[in-house]
């Protein structure tokens, strides 16, 4: 047989094609420029809040600091581009890469630059230190071994959502146990809408927003710690079991929207927006992501994940997620980056962030300010509770990440048992706990 | 006489062809109609007729989201890199048909090796060199420059292999016979050959065109700055960003906006690209 | 004379490409198969030598067989669905009429649409809300408590998922092997199918027994970038599902892109690539082997 080349030449186009595809969005990251002390590459993920804000912060700074430059550019894949400049070691001087990129694995290969020394250096205002300025347990979701490589700047509040005008429309109670949830679903189902709906997509919201919350609520606080430090056995603990059974109660009861284990964030939060749903676990950025596009007249309040009757959680527990900026080790200009940071993490630059993002900032005292309406709750909720936690374990160990991503996409789908369910994540923990390369970390309260 | 009729099709046949027509045909009508759909058309009535034509998804996409820049960029792209590719691909096919040299098959076949390599494994290298390879005091990361040589690169192994083969179909005698009455090998291969394979040269650059005007991810890596991104890195972004904002109508006419191009590209040359098709299979 | 600045000439001719293709090509591979024996996180220059390990690693991940066998199902089923249509619509359409080259050119254009326009096309065609199949099958109301959950997710489901990407896949396809075994039927002598005519061997039985055996060697072609295509699955995928729900999507490259770029496991990943491209090389071998001769015992 004579090959036909033209024939493969096409064929191998064709391959070539499905080779050459690769997903994502696009960012902006441009090398570092010439390293005369002045100039600052500033890269930040681009999702809910945009990067308007810290691009006008960047104007204004440098109209106070005569001769430096500040570029600030973003994307909201914007990992994908900061991967091989961190490798190339040309990163930029200061960033938020995104929930996408492996914090840990920089920080682990000495690729982050510890602030230690300069949070001991004056505030932006010259008021105390500027490690005083910090909310000191926020601050400290960022420490490792004792050196300080991530920076917290806003962070959100994690919990559920719902329509208040629908609810009085109908003579709805928000539900405050699982119990009084059940009892309500149905008359949600009666009223033509589903009671509950989720991110299928990204399986980490119901993770945050349904597994989290009643694992602490069945066991306690501990449950969680323990399974984040990756205690034997806590993965599969009978918090978790119950907690998975609880949302396998929900699933069997078709209390969730037909169709939400295919719907993306954006998709799952219109439904709500538009009444097709009653409730939606997610973070306090809800606002600001759904801003453009939200119907008119939709409302949203926050509300308490509804506890486990009968729990010995403590029902106030809240759950925190922070969104960290680091300075590259091999980044150009550190002191300039230090000092912008300073500048944006200022108590009035922080208080402009709330207004104008509606979220909150990890600046002490930024939260001072008329809170956007929609925050007020959310901060009610987290001023009175005893019990703040936060989720690192997806970022420590990225492969339990994973895996309980998978898993929780699996047992909302209806295809793994709970028993499946939390066998799987303490399996995926036993690999982690093997791999000796990957340093540990504890979580406590 | 009549063609169509003549293959003795029975019905059923043609209810397959029809049928099959439709499948691969529906999908594509539906994205044109639900780029000129409201946002809640697109949610209500998946299936329906626009009630008014939305051509403002097209603005939105084009102005708000800058696809218009890209598009520029894109250009720019594509075309310097056919200008520079078809005659060294077309100088190398030349060799390997008709000049064989100890070694000359394994050098060919090396182009064949190299491109089944999963594409993205080389980027970490390959971001390394651009940013080494300097210009002056600027390196060739994140410059239309860099992109266009590395997609030179990468395009050569396709465009190579066309032009061989077609490179091989020439008749030996003319050659032979110009070498005959004086002219050197540079002056056969230009005055010559080259133009004998001008078809070759033409299917090369349409589908070196759309496999450029299509890439993805190696521009993603390597031009990342706003400034010099691509339509398929502006369209993933719109895509991105516009899912964040759940507007419908933009996206579609954004998958719209990439689509047209290479519809109408495709549309004009469908008949050349066939027949070279069909004549290079019948002599293979 | 004929050889006069031969050795010159080729060398001039050659350099270009050849500098450009080792340069930009084949170095960055040569130094991602130096990789493959490294730890590294392709996020610092810090690396260490760890031999085969990545190998090992990977033969002992259930994930990697896992998203193999997916590689394999949409070889199998797809590359027999493209198989069995391209063959079909090939010899459906026989003929030059204008119309007939209308349609093949339709047929194609898929093929030759950017990757991200067709996995986002029909990741909205499954869409759960505003897709055309799951509004085709109808939007019940929701259902009562205790009723079975209607799904009407398919990307979202474990079962359905994987099927959906095998349709997209035969759907971008296909055109491009309508066109090849069009190509493959013009090759056959004009006598051959007359003749068949004349003796009134019809339909199936004239495209058994003509049509096919000389579609043999046309067909062992397109089996071979079936496999490549199949095999090197990416983009599609990695746009629709990323590999979920639950890994049920999986294939190699997706997993490779979640070892280098998820857990940033750079090392392993390029481990992944050699697996990946040893098995695309190694099935083809064998394929182009097992069909050396066609039916009828010629070899092809």
């Amino acid at each position: 047989m004579k090959t036909n080349l033209l024939a493969l030449g096409l064929a191998l186009f064709g391959a070539g094609a499905i080779l050459g595809g690769c997903s994502g969005g696009s960012g902006n990251a441009t090398p570092a420029g010439g390293g005369n002390g002045k100039d600052l590459d500033v890269v930040s993920f681009q999702g809910g809040f945009g990067i308007d804000f810290f691009q006008q912060a960047a104007k204004e700074y440098e109209a106070k600091h005569a001769g430096t430059h500040i570029k600030v550019t973003g994307g909201p894949r914007v990992w994908e581009q900061l991967r091989p400049r961190f490798a190339s070691g040309n990163p930029p001087s200061l960033t938020w890469p995104g929930w996408g990129m492996d914090y840990w694995a920089l920080i682990y290969d000495n690729q982050v630059f510890a602030l230690n020394d300069a949070l001991k250096t004056p505030a932006y205002d010259g008021k105390g230190t500027w490690g005083d300025t910090f909310d000191p347990s926020l601050l400290k979701l960022g420490e490792y071994q004792g050196k300080q490589y991530e920076l917290p700047y806003h962070y959100n509040i994690m919990g559920w959502w719902f329509n208040p005008d629908v609810f009085a429309k109908h003579g709805w109670a928000v539900p405050k146990t699982f119990n009084e949830l059940l009892a309500l679903a149905p008359k949600i189902k009666a009223a033509g809408m589903a009671p509950i709906t989720y991110q299928g997509q990204y399986p980490d919201y119901t993770i945050k927003g349904f597994l989290f919350p009643w694992v602490i609520s069945v066991g306690g606080i501990k449950a969680a710690d323990d399974a984040q430090s990756l205690v034997p056995g806590a993965w599969k603990s009978d918090a978790f079991l119950q907690a998975a059974k609880m949302i396998k109660q929900l699933r069997d009861a078709g209390f969730f929207e037909d169709g939400a284990s295919g719907l993306s964030h954006t998709e799952s939060q219109t439904d709500f927006l538009q009444g097709k749903a009653a409730m939606i676990p997610c973070g306090t950025w809800l606002e600001s992501e759904m801003r453009k596009t939200m119907p008119a007249g939709a409302k949203m309040q926050f509300m308490m994940p509804p506890v486990a009757d009968g729990g010995k959680g403590d029902p106030s527990a809240i759950m925190i997620g922070i969104e960290p900026w680091i300075i590259p080790a091999g980044g150009s200009n550190h002191e300039l980056a230090i000092d912008f940071y300073k500048y944006m993490t200022s108590v009035d630059k922080a208080k402009q962030f709330v207004t104008e993002c509606g979220t909150l900032t990890a600046i002490k005292g930024s939260d001072q300010v008329k809170l956007p309406p929609v925050l007020e709750e959310p901060v009610k909720f987290y001023r009175a509770s005893k019990t703040v936690y936060s989720i690192q374990f997806d970022t420590w160990y990225s492969t339990l990440g994973t895996e309980s991503k998978n898993a929780m996409a699996a047992l909302l789908n209806g295809s793994v048992t709970p028993e499946e369910f939390v066998n799987r994540l303490e399996a995926a923990a036993e690999k982690v706990r093997q791999d000796k390369s990957k340093p540990a970390h504890t979580m406590t309260h | 006489m009549n063609a169509i009729f003549r293959g003795a099709k029975s019905a059923a046949t043609w209810a397959i062809l029809i049928a099959f027509t439709l499948i691969v045909v529906v999908p594509l009508i539906w994205m044109i109609l639900s780029s000129l759909k409201s946002g809640s058309e697109i949610f209500e009535s998946p299936w329906g007729l626009p009630k008014a034509l939305h051509f403002e998804n097209f603005t939105h996409a084009w102005k708000t989201a800058g696809i218009a820049h890209y598009f520029v960029n894109s250009l720019i792209v594509s075309i310097a890199t056919l200008i520079v590719l078809i005659p060294i691909g077309a100088m190398a096919a030349y060799i390997f048909a008709r000049y064989p040299f100890p070694g000359s098959n394994l050098l060919f076949g090396s182009f064949l090796g190299g491109m089944m390599f999963p594409q993205f494994l080389t980027i970490v290298p390959l971001f390394f060199l651009m940013n080494s390879l300097k210009l002056g005091s600027y390196s060739l990361y994140d410059t239309k420059l860099g992109l266009t040589i590395i997609y030179v690169a990468y395009s050569l192994p396709f465009t190579v292999f066309v032009l061989k083969g077609f490179f091989e179909t020439l008749p030996k005698d003319l050659d032979e016979a110009a070498m005959i009455d004086g002219a050197s090998h540079s002056n056969v291969f230009w005055k010559v050959m080259l133009p004998l394979a001008k078809p070759g040269l033409i299917v090369v650059g349409i589908f070196n065109g759309i496999g450029l005007w299509n890439e993805y991810s190696l521009a993603l890596v390597l031009v990342p700055s706003e400034e010099n991104r691509t339509l398929p890195l502006g369209i993933a972004n719109l895509v991105m960003v516009e899912h964040y904002n759940s507007d419908w109508g933009a996206l579609f006419a954004a998958l719209v906006i990439v689509m047209i191009p290479v519809l109408i590209v495709y549309w004009i040359f469908r008949e050349k690209i066939h027949e070279t098709m069909l004549a290079g299979a019948i002599k293979g | 004379m004929r050889n006069r600045g031969r050795t010159a000439f080729i060398i001039t001719y050659l350099a270009p490409a050849v500098f450009l293709y080792a340069l930009f090509v084949i170095w960055p591979v040569i130094q991602a198969v130096g990789f493959s024996f490294y730890k590294w996180s392709g996020l610092s220059s810090n690396k260490t030598f760890v031999g085969f390990d990545n190998f090992k690693s990977l033969f002992h991940d259930s994930v990697f067989w896992q998203a193999l066998l997916h590689n394999a199902e949409i070889f199998i089923i797809g590359g027999f669905a493209i198989l069995v249509i391209g063959i079909g619509i090939a010899h459906a359409m026989q003929g030059e009429g204008r119309f007939t080259k209308a349609l093949r050119s339709v047929y194609l254009f898929p093929n030759i649409m950017s990757l991200v326009v067709v996995a986002l096309l029909w990741q909205f065609i499954y869409h759960p809300r505003i897709g055309i199949i799951s509004s085709l099958l109808g939007k019940p109301a929701p259902s009562k408590p205790g009723a079975p959950v209607v799904e009407l997710s398919i990307l979202g489901n474990g079962d359905k998922a994987l099927p959906a990407v095998i349709i997209t896949f035969v759907w971008f396809a296909v055109g491009f092997y309508i066109m090849l075994f069009s190509a493959g039927i013009r090759q056959i002598p004009q006598e051959v199918a007359e003749a068949s005519k004349l003796d009134g061997a019809e339909g199936f039985f004239r495209f058994r027994k003509v049509t096919l055996p000389l579609l043999w060697s046309v067909g062992r072609i397109a089996v071979i970038y079936i496999v490549i295509n199949a095999l090197n699955v990416f983009a599609l995928v990695f746009l629709m599902t990323q590999g979920g729900p639950d890994r049920k999507t999986e294939v190699m490259l997706t997993y490779l892109y979640e070892q280098a770029f998820v857990n940033s496991d750079y090392g392993l990943a390029t481990a992944l690539a050699i697996a990946n491209f040893v098995v695309v090389m190694g099935v083809s071998g064998i394929i182009m082997r097992l069909t050396r001769k066609d039916p009828s015992g010629v070899p092809a």
